[in-house]
């Protein structure tokens, strides 16, 4: 129990000390949003100009951009702790490798939902969507996908830190691995605009739940093997 | 017999293709041995004066 | 010796059984000769999903033992695995042409998950190229190996869901060769095509796996042979009254 409560604690720290590197480097965060909006801009160019086509893809659209953003996120956050050798110090102390996953883990949520809460906006505005009604389906689903993403992401950026080519292995790993999660946030998400007329918005947030626990576990656990070096 | 182009394609392509692969891993497994040999003389030979090879 | 022997009998398996399932057997009443392709796409994909089996278990070995043999089947299952992968793939669309009417049907959840498949073990092994030290190399194939397999399931589930919650079901399934109504020569010639296909990944399994012992000991030699050489440099270096400097 105590064991747990240092986890928790260990994990905490982590993930505040993240968040206080990411404010203080404003830019680079900034820069990623600034990056996942052009996305959804050039989309719009890619699609448009028929309002309804847009309005239709609106869904996908914002969950690639939110996905590509992310991809972003996670590769940040490692590469903060890599490039002073401070990932080696972290595993050098007497703490569950799983909780400096799950700091890691953490601080890439919080990032991720930022971005999602950004994005979300953008897209009611650049796509001629009203979020107002579906605002609580939209925040769960949005919670749920960043928890995922995080959980992928994360453990995809602990293994490709050290490598010379990670720009491009992050993605060629990731992408393929988050497919299912990006199926249930679009299909949820575009369930939740329409109003919920099939009843599916459940059954897909529970895969995402799904999705969310086994990733979560499988990382948590493997993680551990990443550092050892 | 119908679709033959398919069904050309579909056998030529699979049963084509594990040759070549079989093709491609013995050709590598000659060279990894050619290599593998070349190293195991190299230590032979250099094994008696190993200590220091410019004295 | 046996490798061998093994080889020459996959080899005549697969001719005999090819020669029957393109020829002896009669063409299906409803898809015609396309339904042929089936004899190769079945064992294809049962390939492909053994091989990223064998991958997944060695891996969970690997990180149990940290033996290097264990890593040698994990990369010999893998790349074995996406070349069957992609045959089954490639099989799926030349029989998906003639008989549904289109190469790609976003709507048939096994070949959308196989194309995932393929993608995650390719960047599996891209990944491996792409690390140095063996040991390093294994353990993280290996987390990566098994985070792909964990995956394999859900997207086959999300991939389920995504065609029935929004459309009715697929026509003409492939899985009409194995109905307990097919007819006993249609089950045999799959049956045998299947048992040849098999021979002959064992085969290349064993191929693979020598290769793999091959190149991890060049590859160590290479390593041995750095660190003397910089060893040397370093001496030249002190004494540089030796004459000759050390090249590359």
């Amino acid at each position: 129990m105590t064991g747990l409560r240092a986890d928790a604690a260990v994990a905490l720290e982590i993930a505040r000390k993240d968040a206080r590197a990411e404010l203080r480097g404003r830019q680079i965060a900034g820069s990623t949003l600034f990056f996942a909006t052009l996305v959804l801009l050039l989309f719009g160019f890619a699609l448009g100009p028929d309002a309804r086509r847009l309005a239709d893809a609106a869904p996908g659209l914002l969950w690639l951009a939110i996905v590509f953003g992310s991809l972003l996120t996670v590769a940040r956050l490692h590469q903060l702790e890599a490039e002073d050798g401070a990932l080696e110090e972290l595993a050098r102390y007497p703490i569950g490798r799983h909780a400096i996953y799950l700091g890691k883990l953490l601080a890439g949520f919080a990032a991720i939902l930022v971005l999602g809460g950004v994005l979300l906006p953008v897209v009611g505005i650049l796509y001629g969507i009203d979020l107002a009604p579906a605002w609580p389906a939209l925040a769960a689903t949005l919670v749920l996908g960043a928890i995922g993403l995080s959980a992928v992401g994360t453990f995809y950026a602990g293994v490709t830190v050290r490598m010379q080519a990670r720009e491009v292995m992050l993605p060629l790993l990731m992408l393929p691995v988050v497919a299912p999660l990006l199926l249930a946030t679009v299909k949820a998400t575009s369930a939740a605009l329409a109003g919920n007329p099939l009843g599916d918005l459940g059954a897909w947030q529970q895969l995402l739940l799904v999705f969310d626990v086994v990733m979560v576990t499988a990382g948590a656990v493997s993680y551990g093997h990443l550092l050892e070096e | 017999m119908t679709d033959v182009g398919f069904i050309i394609a579909g056998y030529g392509v699979i049963l084509g293709g594990t040759a070549l692969y079989v093709g491609l891993l013995l050709r590598r497994l000659a060279a990894a041995r050619r290599v593998s040999l070349q190293i195991r003389h190299e230590a032979e030979s250099a094994a008696p004066a190993a200590p220091d090879r410019q004295a | 010796m046996g490798t061998r022997v093994l080889g020459i009998v996959a080899l005549l398996a697969v001719v005999a059984a090819s020669v029957n399932a393109l020829f002896l057997v009669p063409a299906d009443v409803y898809q015609g000769d396309a339904q042929r392709i089936m004899y190769v796409h079945v064992p294809s994909a049962w390939l492909g999903y053994l091989s990223f089996g064998v991958t997944a278990l060695a891996g969970i070995g690997y990180l149990w033992k940290r033996d290097l043999r264990l890593d040698a089947i994990a990369v010999s299952g893998a790349e074995i695995g996406v070349m069957f992968t992609a045959f089954a793939i490639w099989g799926g669309m030349m029989w998906g042409k003639p008989v549904w009417g289109v190469f790609w049907q976003w709507e048939d959840p096994r070949l959308t998950t196989t194309a995932l498949l393929l993608a995650l073990y390719l960047g599996y092994l891209l990944f491996r190229r792409l690390t140095d030290d063996p040991h390093r190399r294994a353990a993280r194939a290996a987390v990566v190996g098994i985070v792909a397999a964990v995956d394999i399931p859900i997207v086959h589930f999300s991939v389920e869901w995504w065609r029935g919650l929004h459309q009715g079901p697929t026509f003409g399934s492939p899985d009409k060769l194995l109905h307990p109504a097919a007819p006993v020569l249609f089950v045999i010639a799959l049956v045998g095509m299947v048992v040849a296909f098999t021979l002959a990944w064992v085969w290349l399994m064993i191929r693979r796996y020598g290769l793999a012992r091959i190149e991890w000991q060049i590859e160590e030699h290479g390593r041995l042979g750095r660190i003397s050489a910089a060893r040397r440099a370093a001496r030249t270096a002190v004494a540089p009254a030796d004459g000759a400097p050390e090249g590359a």
